[in-house]
């Protein structure tokens, strides 16, 4: 929509009056064949609709509305009009191209935005500043963000709920099939060629690992160690049924024969070599997995793996 | 009243003011509120026609979205003419309807008006009526429309005889304005006329 007529200096040509909105023409469009000019938020409204050409009703759309020629941009931008915020005190007197960047800093602009100088920190247009109250902006603030937190809550309190359900119906599954397994040989065997196949699945999703320092390890984690390799295993896809047992299985107490002692280790130090290891995602730790590892003899091996976690040296 | 509608009428509104059809008394433009949404308009009957002489006040809206839809307009004078409703004044007239386009303005659309006063158009009518007597019966049509514009628009043309007829159904008990359409409509048959009033 275009500019007010009575804000402009001395007479405006009426080639420059835009014939839907009847002020200067504000950001112009022309039809392509008979060239009128209209303030593009003027024409694109009036297409919308009735495809026509407001002034000779020649078929237009929106697509074939073009930028008008120079010589009429020209004209338009060397108008001179008053400020927006005349009627706040501003007395400037611009051409029409610069009246937007004269918009964007006129200090009359009731809507400028000025940072609060009483400390609280907020930004507000102008003309409430004058009613500005920090205290009731904040409580305004406060009361917003505690509402929000109640919603929080409350979501959270339902997500609670929703999962408790979820527990409870996995646990009677659980139990379900533990009684299936119990009850049926044949599903027993399925069960486990499942569980095997998935533990293989798992370990063939991890990439190699090397082992260079074996010194390294640390055959007595803390509980904290063990929480973070568990968490890492446990997003890497580890099948949950082995989990546990796996990290049992990363203390010297569980290791077998061949690894339980600082002794037992040193003499076999050599079939270290032998261990087919995998990584365990963005930690210091390897993966023995039985599956990996038929070929290690019997006494350096237990079911269903060895977690190793050492200080450094894991490629 | 949005912003663009009201910008419009007022600039429309000087326009008209300052054209030389208001000059010359062929057209007149009022106010009838602040808001700028409700106008009376006035046009004279074009000469050479059987509305010559006579002055036709005519009622107009101007909608929300004036200029993106066109101003409503109808005659508020009684008019016999085959593009206007002899009862209700509804004009019909295509850039009042689909063929309105922006750029038209209250100036552009009074001068159309007048002009269809000049240049009926029986074959696109909103008085099937008025329409039928104009193609078949263009001399009684001439006349009923003098008629017509002497009794409500002030037109110079008295017809003693069609006067003398209305005054006669009027004796009768009849509404004048039902008496008139009547005899209007049964070619000026008194007894075509009763037959359809009493009927």
């Amino acid at each position: 929509m275009g500019f007010e007529i009575k804000r402009f200096q001395g007479d405006v040509d009426e080639e420059l009056i835009c014939p839907i909105c009847s002020g200067v023409l504000e950001d112009p469009l022309q039809a392509p064949a008979c060239e009128h000019a209209f303030c593009r938020a003027c024409i694109t409204e009036w297409i919308s609709r009735q495809p026509t050409c407001p002034v000779d009703r020649q078929a237009v759309t929106a697509s074939q509305l073009r930028p008008v020629p120079r010589i009429l941009r020209n004209l338009l931008s060397r108008l001179c009009t008053s400020c927006d915020n005349a009627p706040h005190g501003c007395n400037a007197v611009l051409k029409l191209d610069s009246l937007a960047s004269h918009l964007v800093e006129c200090e009359y602009n009731p809507k400028r935005p000025m940072p609060c100088e009483a400390g609280c920190g907020l930004v507000i247009p102008k003309d409430e500043l004058a009613e500005h109250n920090c205290v009731r902006e904040l409580r305004a603030l406060i009361a917003t963000h505690q509402g929000k937190l109640n919603d929080y809550e409350q979501e959270l309190a339902e997500q609670r709920l929703v999962i408790n359900e979820h527990k409870r119906e996995l646990a009677l599954l659980k139990e379900f099939m533990r009684a299936m397994r119990l009850s049926n040989p044949s599903m027993r065997a399925l069960a486990d060629q499942m569980e095997r196949e998935e533990v293989v699945r798992w370990a063939n999703s991890l990439s190699r690992a090397r082992v260079t320092r074996w010194g390294g390890m640390i055959s007595t984690p803390d509980d904290v160690l063990q929480m973070m390799i568990k968490r890492s295993l446990s997003e890497s896809g580890c099948p949950p049924h082995i989990i546990d047992d796996l990290m049992e299985n990363c203390h010297e107490r569980r290791w077998p024969p061949g690894l339980s002692s600082l002794e037992t280790r040193q003499n076999n130090r050599r079939l270290y070599e032998k261990y087919v290891c995998k990584r365990v995602p963005g930690k210091q730790a390897v993966l023995v997995l039985h599956c990996d590892n038929t070929h290690v003899d019997e006494h350096m091996m237990v079911e269903p793996g060895l977690v190793m976690i050492f200080a450094h040296g894991i490629e | 009243m949005a912003n663009i509608a009201a910008k419009r009428i007022k600039r429309e509104f000087k326009e008209v003011m300052k054209s030389e059809e208001v000059a010359g008394g062929s057209i007149k433009l009022e106010l009838i509120n602040d808001s700028w949404t409700e106008l009376q308009g006035e046009i004279a009957g074009p000469p050479d026609t059987p509305y010559e002489g006579g002055t036709f006040l005519l009622e107009i809206k101007v909608p929300e979205t004036y200029p993106f839809n066109p101003p409503k307009i109808r005659f508020m004078t009684k008019i016999w003419h085959p593009n206007v409703s002899s009862v209700t004044g509804a004009i019909c007239l295509d850039i009042l309807k689909d063929q309105w386009a922006a750029a038209l303005t209250l100036r552009t659309v009074l001068l159309s008006i007048q002009a269809l006063l000049s240049a009926a158009e029986p074959n696109d009518p909103q008085d099937a009526v008025v329409a039928k007597q104009y193609r078949e019966d263009i001399r009684l049509f001439n006349l009923t429309a003098s008629h017509w514009t002497n009794v409500y628009a002030g037109g110079p043309t008295v017809i003693w005889e069609f006067n003398q007829k209305v005054q006669v159904l009027i004796d009768m008990g009849i509404d004048e304005d039902q008496a008139r359409v009547a005899l209007s409509t049964f070619e000026w048959e008194i007894e075509r006329a009763t037959e359809h009033l009493f009927s």
